[in-house]
């Protein structure tokens, strides 16, 4: 089987070009990315089989567990609710209060945000990826940029929606920035991610600025990517060093970055989703 | 030893192994574990390369490579690249390393494993300018060391397919 030198570039280097041009297309091309986002149907199969074992198993949970764990899960579980349903009802009174102040300045209100739970199909092969697979597609009117949260805050954004599952960034990549601002004073920031592990880099406070740890950070609602509102980040420590003029910060992502079996799809209203999109667009829809 | 009584070769067989493997790569696992698991698929790959080179064409494992790209929604033709290169070096080395006791081609395996990676390490440096961490590398020891396993539980299948030398 001993080939010549021909033989190697006549059989394995058409292909090698073949998957080069591939890649090249994909990150240049647009459209080709929209044909491997279809394409990507091809994986429902495998995904649905490689969920089978831990759906499986948490139905068995269900069958295993004693009537005396389920009746003292369904106390626990009654008591959180009423404390949840009082807090909702100040909530609610809140936002009623919210709503006439913001008619008193004549803001735009904000609109009551829709939400849609996913659950996590399987975490991507490669964990230096730092993204997570969810099993909502564009079939169900998931979108490029769409905010995920879970119970603890900010997880990321969808990057690469397919037809029914999506591939969802965490805001720990590095090449990921989210306008943040501190809950307690309203300072305004943006916090980077900072790659494996759960750390999150605020690089850009200056050394006066009014943060402390223990500070939580939000989303400012700023860029129009993320809505107001949501933790983003827990201030750990914070470093003054008064050679440098910004702080040396540490923060610890506040969500559970996609370890939860489920996680929720925000949506934006209209007019933010529209900001999303190409500026001239928008112009036109205002005429 | 099964005694298959038809002659008929059953051609489907390894494609189902690598459908198998491909499952089991997206399979949810706990992240700690994941990080030390090889890429099912190329071991498979290899397996079927190493025992029917000539059977194992290279726009087979060039378009396995590119449904594992389209599955995890990566950057289509980085696997295909790799699987590639994989299998073509797997068919050179096929009269070799068949030849070799188990331990041995365990080693070759581990080899093959760390030049995918090196592959995968040059993509990932040249899209986000990191090389990934390094326990990376140990899911390629670990590839070495289950290759027995492979082996034995892929031989079977193969017998089942009738497809022999």
């Amino acid at each position: 089987m001993v080939k010549s030198r021909d033989g190697v570039v006549r059989s394995l280097v058409p292909y090698l070009l073949l998957s080069a041009v591939l890649m090249a297309a994909y990150l240049y091309l647009p459209s080709v990315r929209t044909v491997a986002q279809s394409a990507a149907v091809i994986g429902i199969p495998v995904h649905f089989l490689a969920s089978l074992p831990s759906t499986a198993l948490k139905g068995m949970q269900g069958h295993l567990t004693t009537a005396d764990q389920l009746r003292s899960d369904f106390e626990a579980m009654r008591q959180r609710n009423l404390i949840l349903q009082a807090r909702l009802h100040r909530f609610e009174f809140l936002e009623n209060e919210n709503a006439r102040l913001r008619e008193l300045l004549s803001a735009m209100p904000s609109e009551a945000e829709q939400v849609t739970l996913a659950a996590l199909l399987a975490v991507n092969p490669d964990p230096a990826a730092l993204a997570v697979m969810i099993n909502k597609g564009s079939a169900d009117g998931i979108f490029q940029g769409q905010p995920v949260v879970d119970s603890g805050g900010l997880v990321g954004q969808v990057t690469k929606p397919s037809l029914f599952f999506s591939k969802v960034s965490l805001i720990t990549q590095e090449d990921q920035a989210v306008p943040a601002q501190v809950a307690r004073s309203g300072l305004r920031t943006v916090v980077y991610g900072s790659g494996p592990g759960r750390l999150l880099r605020v690089p850009y406070l200056d050394r006066n600025a009014d943060v402390r740890a223990g500070d939580l950070l939000v989303t400012s609602g700023l860029g129009g990517r993320y809505p107001p509102g949501y933790p983003v980040a827990r201030i750990t420590a914070v470093e003054r060093n008064l050679a440098e003029a910004f702080m040396k910060i540490t923060a610890e992502a506040a969500s559970h970055l996609g370890r939860d079996r489920e996680v929720l799809l925000l949506w934006l209203s209209e007019k933010e989703v529209n900001a999303l999109q190409d500026p001239m667009e928008t112009e036109e829809d205002d005429d | 030893m099964i005694s298959v009584s038809s002659g008929q070769h059953r051609s489907w067989i390894p494609f189902a192994t690598v459908f198998v493997a491909l499952v089991l790569l997206v399979i949810p696992v706990p992240e700690l574990i994941r990080s030390f698991l090889p890429d099912w698929v190329s071991l498979v790959l290899i397996y079927w390369a190493l025992a029917l080179p000539d059977r194992m064409r290279l726009p087979i494992a060039w378009g396995v490579g590119l449904v594992i790209d389209l599955v995890v929604l990566g950057i289509p033709g980085v696997h295909a690249l790799s699987k590639t290169i994989l299998v073509y070096l797997a068919k050179h080395l096929s009269l070799r390393v068949r030849a070799h006791p188990l331990w041995q081609q365990s080693v070759v395996i581990a080899l093959l494993l760390g030049i995918e990676l090196i592959l995968f390490v040059i993509v990932d440096f040249a899209m986000t300018g990191n090389m990934g961490e390094v326990h990376r590398w140990t899911a390629v020891i670990v590839g070495g060391l289950v290759w027995p396993l492979v082996y034995f539980a892929l031989r079977r299948s193969r017998h089942l397919a009738n497809l022999g030398r």
